[in-house]
């Protein structure tokens, strides 16, 4: 596969991606919405499909609709329906699902991402709201249904096909995601199943017009099987052409369905689109058009909160963070409320930004935690920066204060410092000059390197002269030392 | 006092509050003639003697200690079996319900219960209240008390026997296309669809969405239109419930001023004897002081068509939810889940189910939606449009309820004929109007005819009005003999 001329080739990917949102109740019912619970606990009559049960719209889901329509730009249709998609599965409680067909709440509207340092923009085609299904559990000797997912709400986002490379399409849906988590329409959970992402991929030869035939690739749990379930489809449709260049591509790829195979890392086919589906939508009789005003749109407008993408924009533009660290904080909303809070006390958002996502994360990317669940404070984190600005202590000892810090969470780097005589710097010239005095002696031929301007010669002493006071000596008064001890000579 | 059967709801509720009657004694009563006629009849298919008798009981204790009772207190009321009472089958005339004990409690019947009424039992239908004749419930035809060969009309069949039998004095109905109007037009008694949306659907096991309206079949216009005052709520379990205050009903005696309009070319081929008895009713409107008035309403001649494609659409999908999975009756044959859907829907729908769900889902189909379904709704907001246009001049329409009175049973096998018995109660469905069926004399053959008036959306009230006035004026309703006389 890694001999493919994929230079020659141009993917064309569109998403459809589910979000479901964190209201307090179903989108029809007064059911919970509510994840994890035992089975068939969070139902009523109307999300299991009882006869004579009847549909009421819930308002909150189509306030946080209309949130993400307004953070997105899309246009808003003051009058939307809804509609009956009928197809039988036993986790579709009536047999058919309440969706918008015809005319959906949303239209348009552009999402702004970073891919790889360059900002681009995706379009979006639509986006409406529907009901979510139940969930088929197997067992040995049967299969049962959970409806507790039944009748969650849903808005459905469908992406234009824009999409143009696997880091692309996750971006995108990166930044749909943080979105949603910036409203706080949704938690945004892909593990859980809370977003939910569809991708449907063509290849083409660079250059031409129209549109091969296309697979949709289901249910990607995480961003990382998004990248990689993309890049194996691409790679097969890819070979298909090559390998095969006098058949038609309707033959080569047929429209299917197809799920990720994260052990084999291959997209398998679940099922052929033998002819299109038929839904036989028609309006749902038992809800009336989701009617709204100028006014309410206003308002809503009036309290967007601050979107992901302008964050991203001020954390590069004004606060100086590169856009690969700006994006990493803002694509976790929490992470980069957290920052938001560090940046109250310390002022360095360069250093701050690196030892969230890079010291900190790295620190408990083995323990599978975050900050925010270990229970550090912000506050601890920004003091920890800021008495390294401060040259109360050296970068070396923050190290082991932020290790002591992921040991007790809870624990203010202040105090870790206080009580342990290693972690206080040593500051006074007194102490240091003998040791610099030492180092210089030692190694004649760095000096001379340094004095030809080999800058490394320099560190290198810096180094030694650290290294004999065990990290605690301040950089800077050694810095300054060793440069007026080597002009004197 | 005259026996309990023979009293109008609102005599026998009087009765009782004055305590010229129990509430227990009533209850026996009702609960003896249903053990006597039903046999016969087959109006009832589940009595709810121990409820009802339980409930009787506490009025009579209640009242015993002068303790406020309900608009309905101790008028035994029927509930058709579409319509859920918690922890009460509801088998929608169905094998495939015939098992489900409903889990919540229609808003109908839970405001009747809350103002006292004595539910006494369920009554038969069609199927899913799908027929015109009550020959299609699965369990057995109920028959029309005039002439036990005759059909007492469908769907609401049951409902209407047994208030023409005075099995109970009140019972409600759904209708979708005439299943209210048409029986009780058939059995000789009043019966009212309400403007749609003014009672909740909620608890209703639902046929058409868009055209299904919940009513009361009685004896009498003023006990359809206390049944009204007490149904007639806004319901926040059904969004498209009008958000409207309930309405109280007083009846003036004459009519003047009134304009009623006739769409004559749409009655072209009437039957003599109907015919002749509905210019009858247009005279007994005039001499009240109505002026009859020609109106155009040429385009309800596609009623039916319109109808069949748009009810049996909705149908087809309300229905898809009986899969055997959740509730009703899983067929034991099957195997797999395909099994499952197939075998149980097989099994469990008659054939005027299924052929309207095949039907229905043809309309919807890819490549024939436009042709059927969405051409049918355009005709339908046409038929809007039309009427919208005739009541800007005249205040009710006028037309008879049915081609004929009741036939015998058996003697209509082709579906086709029996979907034009609907040709003229549909339109008030597919326009969302108030209509009602009031009883106006016999046809050749001794059966009941039925007066319909249709008024505009939200004049619920003045069509009662209009009706009563008629009904006073005409006297012609009446108990078929055999009934007339005491179980005891």
């Amino acid at each position: 596969m890694k001999d493919l001329p994929y230079e020659l080739w141009e993917p064309v990917i569109g998403l459809e991606i589910h979000v479901q949102l964190n209201t307090k109740s179903k989108l029809f019912s007064t059911a919970p919405n509510r994840f994890g619970d035992e089975p068939n606990t969070n139902i009523s009559v109307v999300c299991t499909g009882q006869p004579g049960a009847l549909p009421v719209l819930n308002k909150e889901a189509v306030r946080k609709a209309v949130q993400f329509g307004l953070a997105v730009g899309s246009k808003i249709n003051l009058i939307s329906n809804f509609d009956r998609k009928s197809y039988f599965y036993p986790d579709s409680p009536r047999n058919f699902q309440i969706t918008q067909f015809e005319n959906p709440l949303l239209v348009g509207g552009l999402v702004t991402a970073d891919v790889n340092g360059k900002t681009m923009t995706f379009q979006i085609n639509r986006a409406h709201i529907e009901d979510d299904a139940g969930m088929l559990k197997h067992f040995t000797s049967f299969a049962g249904v959970d409806y507790n997912r039944a009748g969650a709400p849903l808005i459905e986002i469908v992406s234009e096909p824009c999409i143009h490379s696997p880091r692309e399409a996750a971006a995108y849906a990166m930044a749909v995601r943080a979105i949603v988590l910036y409203l706080d329409a949704s938690d945004g959970n892909m593990e859980e199943g809370s977003l939910r992402i569809d991708a449907n991929i063509s290849v083409r030869p660079k250059g031409e017009k129209g549109l091969r035939p296309r697979i949709e690739i289901k249910n990607m749990n995480s961003f990382t099987f998004l990248e990689m379930a993309i890049e194996a489809e691409i790679s097969r449709q890819i070979a298909l052409y090559i390998n095969n260049p006098q058949r038609a591509p309707i033959e080569l790829i047929p429209p299917g369905t197809y799920r990720w195979d994260p052990d084999t890392k291959q997209t398998i086919l679940m099922r052929r689109k033998e002819s299109a589906d038929d839904y036989r939508y028609f309006p749902e009789p038992d809800l009336v058009p989701i009617v709204l005003t100028e006014s309410y749109i206003d308002e809503l407008r009036s309290t967007l909160p601050e979107l992901p993408h302008d964050r991203f924009r001020r954390y590069v533009s004004d606060l100086n963070l590169t856009e690969y660290a700006a994006s990493t904080l803002i694509n976790e909303k929490m992470l980069s409320d957290y920052f938001e809070e560090a940046l109250k006390i310390c002022k360095n958002a360069r250093s701050l930004c690196n030892w969230i996502t890079v010291e900190f994360a790295g620190r408990l990317k083995e323990k599978g935690k975050t900050l925010l669940d270990i229970g550090i404070p912000p506050a601890h984190l920004a003091k920890l920066v800021q008495m390294i600005e401060e040259n109360q202590i050296t970068g070396r000892i923050a190290k082991s204060v932020a290790d002591e810090m992921v040991a007790s969470p809870g624990m203010d780097p202040e105090a870790i410092v206080r009580q342990n005589p290693d972690y206080q710097p040593v500051g006074d010239i007194a102490s240091i000059e003998p040791l610099v005095d030492q180092v210089l002696a030692e190694n004649p031929q760095s000096i001379a390197d340094f004095k030809q301007g080999r800058d490394k010669a320099f560190a290198f002493l810096v180094g030694s002269v650290m290294k004999l006071t065990r990290g605690k000596a301040s950089p800077q008064v050694v810095n300054e030392l060793l440069r007026k001890k080597i002009s004197q000579k | 006092m005259k026996p309990f059967h023979l009293c109008s709801a609102i005599e026998l509720r009087d009765a009782f509050l004055k305590g010229e009657a129990s509430a227990v004694q009533i209850a026996e009563h009702f609960i003896l003639r249903i053990e006597k006629h039903n046999k016969e009849i087959g109006a009832f298919l589940s009595v709810l003697g121990p409820r009802a008798l339980l409930k009787a009981e506490a009025l009579d204790k209640k009242r015993a200690h002068n303790k406020p009772l309900g608009k309905m207190a101790a008028i035994p009321v029927a509930i058709k079996d579409n319509m859920h009472i918690q922890g009460e089958i509801t088998t929608c005339g169905s094998k495939f319900l015939k098992n489900y004990k409903a889990p919540f409690e229609a808003t109908a019947v839970r405001l009747l219960e809350e103002e006292d009424a004595l539910l006494i039992g369920k009554t038969n239908l069609d199927e899913f209240a799908m027929g015109s004749t009550n020959e299609n419930s699965a369990y057995f035809p109920a028959h029309n008390p005039w002439n036990l060969k005759c059909v007492p009309g469908g769907s609401s069949g049951g409902s209407a026997a047994a208030v023409a039998a005075r099995l109970a004095l009140i019972a409600t109905g759904s209708d979708t296309g005439g299943s209210i109007r048409q029986p009780a037009g058939f059995c000789g008694v009043v019966g009212f669809k309400p403007t749609y949306g003014r009672v909740s659907r909620y608890g209703l096991v639902a046929f058409g969405s868009s055209l299904d309206q919940i009513g009361p079949l009685s004896a009498t216009v003023a006990d359809a239109a206390l049944s009204m005052e007490v149904m007639g709520r806004h319901c926040p379990h059904d969004a498209t419930s009008l958000d409207l205050p309930g309405e109280s009903y007083t009846f003036p005696k004459n009519l003047d001023e009134i304009k009623i309009g006739v769409p004559w070319s749409f009655l072209e081929n009437l039957k003599p004897d109907v015919r002749d008895n509905f210019n009858h009713s247009l005279d007994t409107l005039k001499s009240l002081g109505a002026k009859v008035i020609h109106i155009d309403l040429d385009i309800l001649k596609y009623t039916v068509a319109v109808y069949y494609i748009l009810a049996t659409a909705e149908a087809s999908t309300n229905l898809a939810r009986f899969d055997g999975i959740r509730y009703g009756v899983r067929s034991r044959n099957a195997k797999t889940l395909e099994n499952i859907y197939e075998y149980s829907r097989k099994e469990g729908f008659g054939p005027e189910v299924k052929r309207r769900i095949m039907l229905g889902t043809y309309v919807l189909s890819a490549g024939y939606q436009d042709a059927y379904y969405k051409k049918a709704q355009k005709v339908r907001t046409l038929m809007l449009d039309a009427f919208e246009k005739a009541f800007s001049d005249c205040d009710a329409v006028a037309l008879p309820i049915a081609p004929s009175g009741a036939f015998e049973a058996g003697s209509i096998h082709d579906p086709l004929e029996i979907y034009l018995q609907d040709i003229f109660t549909i339109p008030a469905n597919l326009a969302g109007l108030p209509a009602v069926s009031v009883p106006s004399g016999y046809d050749s053959r001794g059966m009941p005819l039925g007066l319909q008036i249709i008024g505009p959306q939200m004049c619920d009230v003045p069509v009662l009005q209009y009706a009563h006035a008629y009904e006073q004026a005409s006297r012609h309703m009446q108990i078929p003999p055999s009934y007339i006389g005491s179980s005891k």
